[in-house]
């Protein structure tokens, strides 16, 4: 609307200005001026005769001239022959006069301020637009155009409603104070003003604290599951279990003690009453993700990878720990030229297990080469593995498998 | 534009699909670079089984250290670190042990005497697989041969875990020097790979150079001047007894090298100021002339499939390698970088060339591709000459030449990566090493 407004004002008071400028300059430009009148005179048309007569009685010392002069003294008709200078003249005399009206009618042209004026109530526009447009306007309008934009700031003011709980503390406040001021008290001794804007510091620590104390509490849980910030994924892992104890309620109650493998078989023995073979294929399924992270060990969902991913930074990490234990120095000729690619499960704490290496592929040497590259990078996950992976636990779905290409490209003999 | 409008609705389909395809795979990571040490071992010693193999276990226990830790690919762990007292032979291995030492090899073994024969038995296992590699082995052999045990225990040892062949268990034909240098004595000895047991086939009376083993071993072919001039000899190694080859009247020998069937022998032979090179059936004593040309040719070398020779001429202006068919013809330059290129000799393994190389008043050993390809300089010293390859074509063996007149002449080793260069324990001066085939 303001904005609107601001356009309307410029926009009148532009139209006004030009409109008055027009009336009273433009006429002097733009309206024809007019001719000077023309006097008429009535001319006579004399025969050949009369004129040879004449000029024969006439004196020679009047020159021609004159007598083209009299020519105009023929009258009637001749009008037409004359004409050429004259037949314009009669027509911008008609136009003259019309056209000064006309410039008013450019008046009404200024009536499209009505658009403008119907939404600004003040006619000033004719007063106004000489001179106001530009400054006052500007001055005004800011404000409230500002205001609109802000307007999101004051959301952020929810920080008043933080505001609001810390403000009934400030009561507690006066408590502190007198604890305070006691043991204040000796040091006023010297300036007693400032005691005094201590305890206000001290009540500014409490509205901080009501923040804080907040924060503090999440702060003093986070430490105890900070840790567990992958537990809370492995909360995935309590869902399956639950639907055992809906689909068996008695059972299962007795069984979530020994959630972990045995349980599952039970309760496939004691579903054999409840009818449903549905039932029993949700339960095995889930008896075998139980199995599969009862087997994987602590953590883990056992479902597909969920959440962030690895970054180049954790995979360089682990590219740098794995390759200080890959010594090359015992590898023949051949096995440097062979590239194998190996496999490896890994345990949530980022400890290898052994058992679960193997090679994937080779390509470039021998068997025998295969068999010594695949030492030597086996050598170096277990060597390395010994103290974990550098490896981040919340991201465990990522790295439960690692498959590592060992390429002795930048080893070789050269 | 509907192609557009629908090629792009179906990748937006299929980004999530992709998307998960790529979250479900494993971990994948590449590792391109390592490191390059000694491998930690550790010998649990070789428990003699009874009071008389006590001595003899410690000596074997003592060579196969030497040899694995000679490599450079392997450091023995001090016995002192060991926490598993192994008492016998078939004491189980406590893998949390030697794992807590960082020994990633153990050795266990045990010497016996058994009808006048030393009888070794060992076992290897991978400390952090918690496994056996490989079976067990038992070797017997006269109380004579107790270090060819040894070193054939050491063989079984590093090719079980390099995956290389094996070579300890070879010998080093070379010329044994003595005296001043403008008066050197030389004559040819024979030794282990490692120094030991220098056996003296030839006596000082005359000037021995460039012996060549066979590819059995049993032979010698080397060069004399008994005769005033260089000729060409084979020894028979059991017997220290040696011959003259068949000669032209006139003419020079020398440079020879056996082919690998050991029926042939192909030297340089110099007539009318011309070196070429010639072959010679060494039952029928025929020759071919292999070469034609007005240069200076020699130091021939067979492929070990016999089919090529690489030698050394100056045809182009300088010493520079080239490589002809066993046959003789067209010859191939394969040596072009700066500098003189000389003593070429074919790896046993045939991959590659090793060669002798003078530039800028300095010697290197070097070897290359057979095309030429990947040289690579293994040495650099005021005099290094004479390379000769290990049965396994993993080390280098070569003349190494000290300045000034009071330098002389040594053996040293290199492994083909450059790594463990190390001076070869002789009695004396030596010069002119030739690996011999690994012993049966």
């Amino acid at each position: 609307m303001n904005r609107a407004d601001k356009i309307g004002y410029g926009l009148s008071g532009a139209l006004h200005v030009g409109v008055l400028f027009w009336v009273i300059a433009g006429g002097q430009w733009f309206f024809p001026k007019p001719n000077e009148p023309v006097v008429i005179s009535q001319v006579a048309v004399m025969s050949e005769q009369d004129f040879n007569t004449m000029m024969a009685s006439a004196p020679k010392d009047a020159p021609q001239p004159t007598p083209d002069p009299v020519a105009p003294t023929a009258p009637d008709t001749p009008s037409e022959t004359t004409p050429p200078p004259e037949t314009p003249a009669p027509e911008p005399q008609a136009k003259p006069e019309p056209e000064p009206q006309a410039m008013q009618q450019p008046d009404p042209a200024p009536d499209a301020q009505p658009d403008v004026s119907a939404l600004q109530e003040p006619t000033p526009p004719a007063e106004v637009s000489d001179t106001p447009p530009e400054i006052v306007p500007p001055v005004e309008e800011p404000s409230p155009t500002v205001t609109p934009d802000i307007s999101p700031a004051p959301k952020p003011k929810q920080a008043p409603r933080v505001a609001p709980t810390p403000a009934p503390e400030p009561p507690p406040e006066a408590k502190v104070d007198p604890q305070a001021q006691p043991q204040e008290a000796p040091k006023p001794a010297d300036t007693p003003d400032q005691p005094v804007e201590k305890p206000k510091e001290a009540t500014a620590p409490p509205e901080a604290s009501t923040e804080i104390v907040t924060e503090a509490n999440k702060t003093e849980d986070k430490p105890e599951s900070s840790a567990p910030l992958a537990s809370p994924r492995p909360s995935a892992k309590p869902k399956p279990p639950a639907p055992k104890e809906t689909q068996t309620a008695a059972a299962p109650a007795e069984k979530k003690p020994e959630e972990p493998k045995p349980a599952e078989k039970k309760p496939a023995e004691t579903k054999p009453a409840p009818s449903e073979p549905k039932k029993v294929d949700s339960a095995s399924v889930n008896d075998a993700l139980a199995a599969a992270l009862g087997g994987a060990g602590t953590g883990g969902t056992g479902s597909a990878p969920t959440g962030p991913p690895i970054t180049a930074g954790e995979k360089d990490a682990l590219i740098v720990d794995i390759k200080q234990c890959w010594n090359t120095g015992a590898l023949s000729s051949d096995a440097l030229r062979t590239t194998v690619t190996l496999s490896v499960d890994m345990q949530p704490d980022g400890h290898p297990i052994i058992s679960s290496i193997k090679l994937v592929g080779a390509t470039g040497g021998t068997g025998n080469a295969v068999d010594q590259a695949f030492e030597a990078g086996r050598r170096a996950i277990v060597l390395c593995g010994s103290d974990g992976f550098p490896l981040p636990p919340e991201k465990y779905d990522r790295w439960k498998t690692i498959t590592i290409d060992f390429n002795p490209e930048k080893m070789r003999m050269k | 534009m509907m192609r557009f409008v629908l090629s792009l609705l179906a990748a937006v389909m299929l980004a999530p699909i992709a998307a998960t395809a790529q979250d479900s795979e494993p971990l994948h990571i590449e590792i391109t670079d390592g490191v390059i040490e000694p491998m930690p071992f550790a010998i649990a010693g070789f428990i003699p089984e009874s009071s008389e193999a006590a001595d003899m276990a410690s000596q074997i226990t003592q060579v196969i250290s030497s040899d694995l830790t000679g490599t450079g690919l392997f450091r023995e762990i001090p016995k002192s670190a060991y926490i598993q007292n192994v008492s016998s032979f078939d004491t189980p291995v406590k893998y949390s042990d030697w794992q807590a030492i960082n020994a990633q090899a153990l050795v266990v073994g045990s010497v016996g005497m058994q009808g006048g024969k030393v009888v070794v038995k060992f076992r290897l296992f991978d400390v952090f697989s918690g496994q056996q590699m490989g079976d067990g082995q038992q070797l017997a052999a006269s109380p004579a041969s107790w270090r060819r045990l040894a070193h054939k225990v050491s063989d079984v040892i590093y090719s079980r875990i390099t995956g290389e062949g094996p070579y300890f268990d070879s010998r080093v034909v070379f010329v044994s020097e003595s005296g001043p240098k403008d008066n050197r004595q030389k004559r040819l000895a024979v030794m282990d790979y490692d120094g030991a047991n220098v056996t003296y086939l030839t006596d000082a009376s005359t000037i021995v150079l460039a012996p060549r083993f066979s590819r059995d071993g049993t032979k010698v072919l080397f060069t004399t001047f008994e005769t005033g001039f260089p000729r060409i000899k084979m020894l028979d190694v059991a017997t220290a007894s040696a011959r003259l080859l068949p000669e032209v009247p006139g003419t020079m020998t020398f440079a020879p090298r056996f082919s690998p069937d050991g029926t042939k022998i192909v030297y340089s032979m110099e007539q009318n100021g011309n070196t070429d090179l010639w072959m010679m059936n060494i039952s029928s004593g025929q020759t071919q002339r292999l070469t034609t040309s007005p240069a200076i040719e020699t130091s021939p070398s067979f492929s070990p499939d016999g089919s090529r020779i690489v030698f050394e001429s100056d045809r182009s202006g300088t010493q520079q390698l080239y490589i002809m068919p066993a046959g003789g013809g067209d010859a191939t330059r394969i040596s072009f970088g700066d500098g003189r290129y000389s003593t070429p000799v074919w790896s046993p393994r045939g991959d590659m060339i090793a060669f002798t190389k003078q530039n800028q008043g300095r010697f290197h050993i070097g070897v290359m591709r057979t095309d030429g390809s990947e040289e690579r300089l293994l040495t650099s010293s005021f005099l290094d000459e004479g390379p000769t390859w290990s049965p396994n074509g993993r080390v280098i063996m070569f003349t190494r030449e000290s300045p000034g007149a009071q330098g002389s002449a040594s053996l040293y080793s290199v492994d083909i990566s450059g790594r463990n260069l190390k001076k070869v324990s002789t009695p004396g001066a030596a010069s002119d090493p030739a690996w011999s085939p690994l012993l049966p």
